[in-house]
């Protein structure tokens, strides 16, 4: 290795942050052996304790030296120390301070450590509450946690082989070949770093990838219980903390999954909430088996049957997460996603295929050698029991994954069946179609039985009581279905019924509620939660099905009207509406203005533009309604040619209005209008615009402006205008003349954004002691120069889906706080 | 038999016959010629932008029309019609994924997938002089 000396390098957080790293593997990998000696001694009381205490040790340990590399990488990030890759990949000067934490899950090795924190924070409640089955869960979440440390280790064998990326790799490590690396002063020329990608900068993005990998940590829970129980043997201890953690991961993945997309809905173009794209489908599938296994288990605990199926399932929800990381992660998607995330190589691929291995393998054995002896039950269950429905709801939910999981792995299984067929395999072009026809059977059936089984009981149910109950209910919904329908005009047959499960499901779980638990708190886990997915669904089947584009090209301007051949599928692409600075279009039953930009000259890059929405009576004619949306986008952003927009949404309570730019003037190009210049003599002279005209207002000494830094020897003066449009007063500008050192003449202009107007202070006459005259220099671009191309879309009712995603999570944590609560039988003590 | 099993059993054969009948949704990365074979049926074709020959976008004549050249994987240059706005970047992508159909002997596309070096590998580095 070279030994040059590099000068303003900051060595030791990231030669402290490594040696956490290690020293986190090691301590790991030490309590995974401690407990595994732990469990394997158990007869041996004093040997077990030992063993037990080091484990202990070892994980708290792990623990703080985990936070030791938090508080490292975090030092780096908000220090900006670029001479660190990371730092200088994923975070810049001016980013908002609140962003440097989403540079910690932008990068790989960044979400990994989130990850690792998560599981090091749950491992601690579990060693405090796991008693009987200490040793075995414990063993299990160190072993994840050797492996998850393994990833950040960033370590060599040879030359070729390296396990892990660490993320306190230097930049010149990172960029070996750059020659500015040689130079030993190269930290002089580092002046700033990448920053974050600018669709991250959203502050959905600072809350939900932590919600999201709090809920991935939280499968490992219910997996280590498994293990733990299949090992030991012991199916009864494991019930009540495996329910309670499967309730609060359901609770919490399904949070940020839908996190997520209200993410995508504010600050992604797609033009909604969901898109099935294989990111979001990676951390669906495994909440859907997740959800399926949390029923069987309670099929369990008040039958004993379902013990196999359980635990396939919540081994599998594990896998499944860790299979979603290789597909996210790898880049194996890269052709199919519009957010996957480039890979980190080979290296990574082999190393999650080894751990998805190693995990898979230890799972199947222990099933394996277990199943001829895990408990069952030779009676059949009768056909009215709460348990046979509930286990049908299961498997349709775990069948419903499986379809989700074929359709997303088509780039993981695509070159094999290329090799069998010769066909190259590719996502159906209709992804949406695709999707929502076959599972819209599956909100069917699973809403139908969700709303059901609530009345039904377990062993068995009297046949009548049911019937009428549910007929009733039946009934209600059934007028509630036929009014809604017609409002909203839903015919299609598969929608109507499941409108139908949504009324169905939403009257049950009220009546439910009120009328057999008879609102008490700590039981209405359920019919709140089941409520909350009723909602859901109708609050998706309504934002969806009448889900449309006001922006349709009704302009006049000349279209190229040749698209008689054109399908479906592009009619989507015809809802772009040109408009023209200053020039009303009809949309929907709104006129919608672009008024103007916030572009200033070599300041933001962020452009916010400004769009009047104006609803007409259409008898009197007067404006019965009036609104600004303000849709933005970065352009250029980090001296690229680029353009990422973000959505503006003006909500009301029934609809959203939602609006993002897909094109606008490049500024920096189109300006080439001059300025013009005018002479005015005293206050009260006016000079005329094109769309209003401005007033001399007169001189002024008193400068306070942020774009003026006033220096010794200063004479600075300002020239007081008032800008009027055609609707009056506007704003008023003050333009800077400033004498510097007595020879040279700086100037600042005053803009107004929403008429393109520059106004310029540009020459002072002074005639006599008390008469001067100013030239003011005017430009204004011209309107018909400046124009964005926009979207807008009608999102009806899409705040039934929000409040239906709230009530669901809430439901899953009244359930958690009475599993908890519940002190009977299962749990051995210790 | 027991009444689960048979309940599973119907269920599982069920989700095949879905599974089956949907298969023929998923749509094969194809070249222009192939896809021409069948007009108007919708593929995927991967393909790179053709930078020697001109685009078209004229927002003030229609907002939702964008023309350009491409060149297959087979190498095969064809005239691509894209019904929306021009892709920012597109110019910089490094290998384009063109959603559509052929249609005579254009390629009417309604979505394109970009792989830019720069979207979320950003290896370049930003050198300042000292101030």
């Amino acid at each position: 290795m070279n030994t040059t000396q590099f000068a303003g390098e900051h060595l030791w957080p990231g030669q402290l942050g490594h040696f956490f790293v290690i020293v986190s593997f090691v301590a790991a990998l030490f309590s995974a052996f401690s407990y595994f000696k732990a469990a394997r001694t158990e007869t041996d009381l004093t040997a077990t304790r030992t063993w037990t205490i080091l484990g202990r040790s070892g994980f708290i340990t792990h623990f703080l030296s985990v936070l030791g590399i938090f508080v490292a990488l975090y030092y780096i990030i908000t220090r900006h120390l670029f001479e660190y890759h990371y730092a200088w990949e994923h975070s810049s000067y001016d980013m908002p301070s609140e962003y440097l934490l989403s540079c910690f899950w932008e990068g790989q090795q960044g979400s990994f450590m989130l990850w690792t924190f998560w599981h090091a924070i749950l491992g601690l409640i579990v060693m405090r509450t796991s008693k009987v089955l200490e040793s075995r869960t414990m063993a299990i979440i160190s072993l994840v946690q050797v492996i998850l440390t393994s990833m950040i280790m960033g370590i060599y064998f040879g030359v070729d082989v390296k396990i892990g990326s660490t993320p306190f790799m230097l930049l010149r490590h990172a960029m070996q070949n750059a020659p500015i690396f040689s130079s030993p002063d190269y930290m002089d020329f580092i002046k700033d770093g990448n920053g974050l990608n600018v669709l991250l900068q959203n502050y959905w993005m600072v809350i939900h990838p932590p919600v999201l990998f709090l809920g991935f940590a939280l499968t490992l829970i219910p997996f280590a219980y498994v293990i733990a129980a299949l090992w030991k043997g012991d199916y009864e201890s494991f019930v009540k903390p495996t329910l309670a953690w499967s309730l609060a991961a359901g609770g919490i993945l399904g949070l940020g999954i839908m996190m997520g997309g209200a993410w995508a809905y504010e600050s992604l173009n797609f033009g909604g909430y969901w898109a099935w794209d294989p990111v979001e489908n990676a951390s669906l599938v495994p909440w859907l088996t997740l959800i399926g296994g949390l029923h069987t288990l309670l099929i369990y605990r008040s039958t004993k049957r379902a013990l196999s199926i359980t635990f396939i399932f919540l081994l599998l929800t594990h896998l499944l997460v860790w299979y979603s990381t290789f597909l996210t992660r790898t880049g194996i998607l890269g052709k199919t996603s519009v957010h996957a995330f480039t890979g980190d190589g080979t290296a990574l691929t082999y190393h999650l295929l080894i751990v998805i291995g190693v995990l898979l393998l230890l799972s199947l054995v222990l099933l394996i050698v277990r199943w001829k002896k895990m408990p069952r039950i030779k009676t059949e269950e009768e056909t009215l029991s709460r348990e046979f429905w509930m286990f049908i709801g299961a498997i349709v939910l775990f069948l419903a994954s499986v379809q989700i999981a074929i359709t997303t792995s088509i780039p993981v299984w695509a070159p094999l069946a290329k090799w069998i067929s010769g066909k190259d395999f590719a996502p159906p072009t209709d992804v949406m179609t695709h999707y929502n026809s076959i599972q819209v059977w599956v909100g069917i059936i699973t809403g139908m039985l969700s709303a059901a089984v609530l009345f039904m009981k377990y062993k068995n149910t009297p046949a009548k009581t049911l019937g009428i109950k549910l007929g009733i209910i039946a009934a209600i919904s059934g007028v509630g279905t036929a009014l809604i329908a017609y409002g909203q005009d839903i015919t299609d047959i598969q929608y109507v019924l499941l409108l139908f499960t949504a009324c169905f499901g939403i009257v049950a779980s009220v009546h439910y509620g009120i009328s057999v638990q008879k609102g008490k708190f700590k039981k209405l886990g359920a019919s709140v939660s089941h409520f909350g997915f009723a909602t859901v669904l109708l609050g998706i089947l309504l934002s969806s099905y009448n889900k449309h584009a006001i922006s349709l090209n009704t302009t006049g301007m000349s279209f190229n009207l040749q698209k008689g051949t054109e399908s479906e599928t592009i009619k989507e692409n015809m809802e772009n509406m040109i408009m023209f600075r200053g020039i009303p279009v009809a949309m929907g039953p709104y006129f919608a203005t672009y008024i103007g930009d916030s572009s200033v000259a070599g300041k933001d890059k962020r452009v916010y533009y400004k769009v009047a929405f104006e609803k007409r009576d259409s008898v009197s004619k007067k404006v019965s309604e009036r609104f600004m949306l303000y849709p933005d986008a970065f352009i250029n952003p980090k001296g690229q040619q680029g353009f990422s927009a973000n959505p503006s949404t003006k909500h009301y309570w029934d609809r959203d209005i939602f609006t993002y730019i897909n094109g606008a003037t490049d500024k920096s190009k189109a300006d080439t209008s001059g300025y013009y210049s005018h002479t005015v003599n005293k206050p009260g002279d006016s000079i005329f615009l094109s769309n209003g005209y401005m007033i001399f207002k007169g001189f002024s000494n008193e400068i306070n402006d942020r774009r003026y830094q006033p220096k010794e020897g200063d004479l600075a003066v300002k020239a007081r205008l008032e800008v009027y449009d055609m609707q009056g007063l506007k704003k008023e500008i003050a333009p800077l003349y400033i004498l510097r050192d007595k020879q040279y003449i700086v100037q600042v202009d005053d803009t107004v954004g929403d008429l393109g107007l520059y106004a310029r202070f540009a020459a002072l006459n002074v005639h006599s002691k008390d008469s001067a005259s100013l030239d003011i220099q005017v430009r204004q671009t011209n309107p018909m120069d400046d124009f964005i191309v926009l979207k807008a879309l009608v999102f009806p009712y899409i705040n039934v889906l929000w409040i239906g995603i709230v009530v669901l999570v809430f439901g899953f944590f009244i359930s958690v706080g009475d599993v908890i609560s519940r002190k009977v039988r299962t749990t051995g003590g210790e | 038999m027991k009444k689960t099993q048979i309940v599973l059993l119907v269920l599982i054969m069920a989700a095949i016959a879905v599974l089956i009948s949907v298969f023929g949704d998923f749509s094969s990365y194809e070249t222009f010629a192939s896809a021409a074979k069948e007009p108007k049926k919708s593929y995927y074709i991967i393909g790179y932008l053709d930078t020697t020959q001109g685009m078209h976008y004229d927002p003030k004549v229609d907002a939702n029309h964008f023309t350009f050249f491409a060149k297959d994987k087979a190498g095969i240059k064809n005239k691509v019609i894209f019904n929306g706005e021009k892709p920012r970047d597109i110019e910089k992508s490094e290998q384009i994924v063109m959603m559509g159909y052929m249609d005579g002997d254009t390629f009417h596309c309604s979505k394109i997938q970009m792989k830019c070096p720069s979207k979320y590998k950003k290896d370049q580095i930003a050198v300042g002089k000292q101030g």
